[in-house]
């Protein structure tokens, strides 16, 4: 039992910095990404080549990955922000798929779809973070990390920006904001955050195949971000607790098809997004919606 | 000869791409809505048909029920999901979120209740015949592009002659256009989406046939109709049949220079092309904002 | 403002055969006037003039067919909408596009602050921000409801925080769509002090108006738009007493 928590423990933090990175460019700078996997798989294998090739040490797995969902981000950003919205989801849905391929084929580095096995543990300044009684701090530390850094850069100009550009682009535009430029440097920031939680995904495992950065990843964690309230601080949080515990919930109820236990997960969590966007866009920790809160 | 049966093979997934996207761009351009679970609308109808057809009530039966089935799904999420957003604020990624859930949703109950692996229509149409010496192509490959054509060519009719098909066409160039046409935008809506999924129905039912079907397929029609509608330039009808068309021929001439596992690669390449070099798009007016 | 000085004083912003058309329909045909400094230019005409797509072609929000644009005497022809803002030209919208989600003093800091890349600011940049910020709450009436949400004001709030936006900047020039319309006339009275006040302190205003009471009380020149053509530019009085001015704009109305 006591495993059981420590291992939900870890994957809901790692989770929730999937979410709280993602919340950052969809919450406060309003860019719906469906590639936010493909940072978390780059990550994921640069720190792994990195720890198995020349150094666990974190001072260099992290700053690699960081680096590398960075560079991969900006290849999106760079040409798909100057347009409007819709061109974003459609390039990152097109990186997705082709980041996929790439995962699976690129064997030298990716290990093809057997991925890769026997990823050295973590190595903080020399110490080998493996038992997960230790690794959950490792994680929530993470968590906390980035949840500071998000939160300084949210109640900073930069953030008001991004709410502004969210609120109306064409009005921040028109009071001198460099939009294109702004949303730029927001999702190589959250990328590369994102890549930390790849690399203390797959050091905790200590095996990583494609199977865990497709499509279905990227949906996950956007679902986690609407569920638990899209621009909220604590919403991504909660919405990662509340799908990584769904499938234990599922599997109390006896009624259910067991086998199905994955697709039941998908159905409930898309049925969910639709809802909530009709009854309360701002998801469970977010705003009711305007008409309710009784509006003068 | 394998660049001409790749380009015969091209054009078949071309047209097919074609009516997809074309459904899409319509309903994008004229309505502003982001109907992502378009692609869900293209498993709804290709499923129905299968199982209609396995069922033994034939064909002419399946492509009646597909073609039912997609436009009551269509037009129900326009009444009963997009509506209300849109009433409400109507924001472009509100409905985008709203209507993905919607995708996720269709994709696993068919999942649950076809399974996930491919299944594929039988029919005597699917076998290819050597036309020329070392050319084979399928009857299918004709019929798509036969029903492309005639599909295209009564929607042409309609956007240029009837009263709603000049609304739509207006509506795509200037969506503010709605009041001077003094015509109710919420009868307007539901037109695009009948018309939009109709023409999701002749793609789904020969894919079914030819490529075969899992549930997981609603994402791929989507990246196809997305790309094909920025390429070919939103709100433009004709660029986004162009575009579907070209995409199609891309992802099969690619052959001739990679393997199978990276023509999605070619799509994306293109796309990415696009919006770097033209992000208007084919037809298109001005992309920015 | 004394009639015949207005022709003397400088020429803030020369617009030049300007054209912009929509799918074939002409939105501004062959336009070219100027805006002069330190006065109110009002733009009039029915729905459908062009009046918000000049302004739209005057940001950048829009790319013109033709013509060119200059602004202190250089060419702003490729500008974007960022850039004509740092540059000294702010607007507001007719739908107003507040930041609905952000409180009224962050709206009002939004906007004036330039910078696109995460740096702090220094100390004395903060100060001359906040001052900035707190002088326009105070002239918009708005000083007690800044900690509210955009979304949460009443509308009259919403137009003055429109305004405030604009007031807050440094700009040169005002280009305001409809500032006045549905407002109640305490609020009107308002308005009208403080657009006077600051012209009066060096800004410059262009004004879309269609409320011909309100036209009349602003204007210091009148431009008068139709489908896309500027009929007529000049004194308030002369354009008022057009009787073909008069018919266009009054037909529209019946």
């Amino acid at each position: 039992m006591e495993a059981y928590l420590l291992n939900l423990g870890i994957l809901i933090s790692i989770y929730s910095i999937l979410g709280v990175t993602l919340n950052f460019i969809m919450g406060y700078a309003g860019i719906y990404s469906l590639a936010h996997a493909v940072f978390f798989g780059v990550g994921a294998y640069a720190g792994t080549f990195m720890a198995m090739h020349y150094n666990a040490s974190i001072f260099v797995t992290l700053p690699v990955a960081m680096a590398a969902g960075a560079f991969l981000s900006l290849i999106l950003a760079l040409p798909a922000l100057r347009v409007r919205g819709e061109y974003f989801v459609a390039a990152s849905l097109g990186l997705q798929v082709l980041a996929v391929t790439i995962f699976s084929e690129w064997k030298s580095v990716t290990g093809g779809i057997g991925g890769l096995i026997g990823i050295p543990p973590l190595d903080v300044a020399g110490f080998e973070v493996f038992k997960p009684s230790q690794f959950i701090f490792v994680t929530v530390g993470a968590l906390i990390i980035i949840l500071f850094i998000i939160n300084r850069l949210v109640h900073s100009s930069f953030g008001r920006s991004l709410r502004a550009i969210r609120d109306s682009e064409s009005a921040a535009a028109a009071f001198g904001k460099n939009v294109p430029l702004i949303k730029t440097i927001s999702v190589v920031i959250s990328s590369a955050l994102t890549a930390v939680a790849g690399v203390l995904y797959a050091s905790y495992l200590s095996f990583i195949n494609v199977e865990s950065f497709k499509l279905d990843t990227s949906v996950l964690i956007m679902a986690m971000v609407i569920i638990g309230g899209t621009g909220t601080q604590s919403g991504p949080i909660v919405g990662a607790a509340l799908l990584l515990l769904l499938p234990s919930l599922i599997s109390y109820m006896d009624f259910l098809p067991q086998t199905e236990i994955g697709s039941i997960q998908q159905i409930i969590y898309g049925l969910g997004m639709a809802l909530l966007m009709i009854y309360r866009p701002g998801g469970i920790v977010g705003r009711k919606k305007q008409s309710e809160t009784g509006k003068e | 000869m394998l660049a001409l049966q790749l380009t015969i093979t091209g054009l078949q997934t071309g047209a097919l791409y074609a009516l997809t996207a074309v459904g899409f761009s319509l309903i994008f351009g004229s309505t502003r809505i982001f109907h992502f679970a378009h692609g869900a609308t293209f498993i709804i109808a290709a499923y129905l048909f299968y199982f209609v057809n396995v069922s033994g009530y034939g064909m002419i039966l399946g492509a009646i029920a597909a073609t039912a089935g997609a436009i009551i799904f269509g037009l129900l999420l326009n009444r009963f999901v997009y509506v209300p957003i849109q009433r409400d604020e109507g924001s472009f990624f509100t409905i985008f979120v709203a209507s993905f859930g919607i995708g996720i949703v269709v994709q696993n109950v068919i999942g649950m209740v076809f399974g996930r692996g491919f299944v594929t229509v039988q029919t005597p149409l699917s076998f290819s015949v050597e036309i020329m010496e070392g050319l084979y192509v399928s009857p299918l490959a004709w019929i798509s592009m036969l029903c492309a054509a005639i599909s295209f060519s009564l929607l042409w009719y309609f956007l240029k002659y009837s009263q709603m098909g000049k609304a739509l066409r207006a509506l795509s160039d200037n969506p503010e256009l709605v009041r001077v046409f003094g015509m109710n935008p919420r009868f307007i809506s539901a037109c695009a989406f009948t018309i939009g999924s109709i023409l999701v129905v002749p793609a789904a039912i020969i894919s079914g046939a030819t490529s075969g079907l899992n549930p997981a397929m609603g994402h791929h029609v989507m990246l196809i109709s997305l790309a094909a509608t920025i390429v070919g330039g939103i709100g433009s009808v004709a660029g986004t049949l162009m575009a579907g068309l070209a995409l199609g021929l891309a992802e099969s001439l690619a052959l001739l220079y990679v393997d199978s596992q990276w023509t999605e690669a070619v799509t994306f390449a293109i796309l990415f092309l696009f919006i770097i070099v033209r992000p208007s798009g084919l037809l298109g007016r001005s992309a920015a904002h | 403002m004394v009639a015949s000085s207005a022709d003397t004083q400088d020429v803030l912003m020369e617009i030049r055969n300007v054209d912009k058309a929509f799918g074939g329909v002409k939105a501004v045909d062959n336009v070219s006037m100027d805006l002069r400094a330190g006065i109110i230019t009002t733009l009039v005409g029915p729905n459908g003039a062009g009046k918000t797509t000049l302004f739209n072609l005057i940001t950048g929000e829009l790319s013109k067919d033709s013509g060119s644009i200059k602004w202190l005497g250089n060419p702003i022809n490729k500008i974007k909408p960022f850039q004509a803002s740092r540059a000294g030209i702010l607007r507001t919208f007719q739908d107003l596009r507040l930041f609905n989600e952000m409180s009224v003093e962050d709206n009002i800091l939004t906007s004036v602050e330039n910078n696109s890349v995460p740096i702090p600011l220094t100390k004395s940049q903060r100060t001359a921000r906040r001052e900035k910020v707190e002088h326009a709450l105070n002239r918009a009436g708005l000083f007690s409801k800044r900690k509210v949400r955009a979304k949460d004001l009443a509308y009259a709030e919403r137009k003055f925080l429109s305004m405030a936006r604009v007031m807050a900047t440094d700009a040169r020039l005002w280009l305001l769509d409809e500032p006045a319309s549905g407002l109640d006339p305490n609020s009107y009275e308002k308005f009208l002090e403080i657009l006077r006040d600051e012209v009066k302190q060096g800004v410059t205003v262009c004004i879309i108006e269609h409320n011909l009471d309100i036209v009349i009380g602003i204007s210091d020149r009148i431009a008068f738009l139709d489908r896309g053509k500027l009929l007529a530019d000049g004194e308030p009085q002369s354009i008022l007493d057009d009787p073909e001015l008069r018919a266009i704009y009054f037909g529209e109305r019946t």
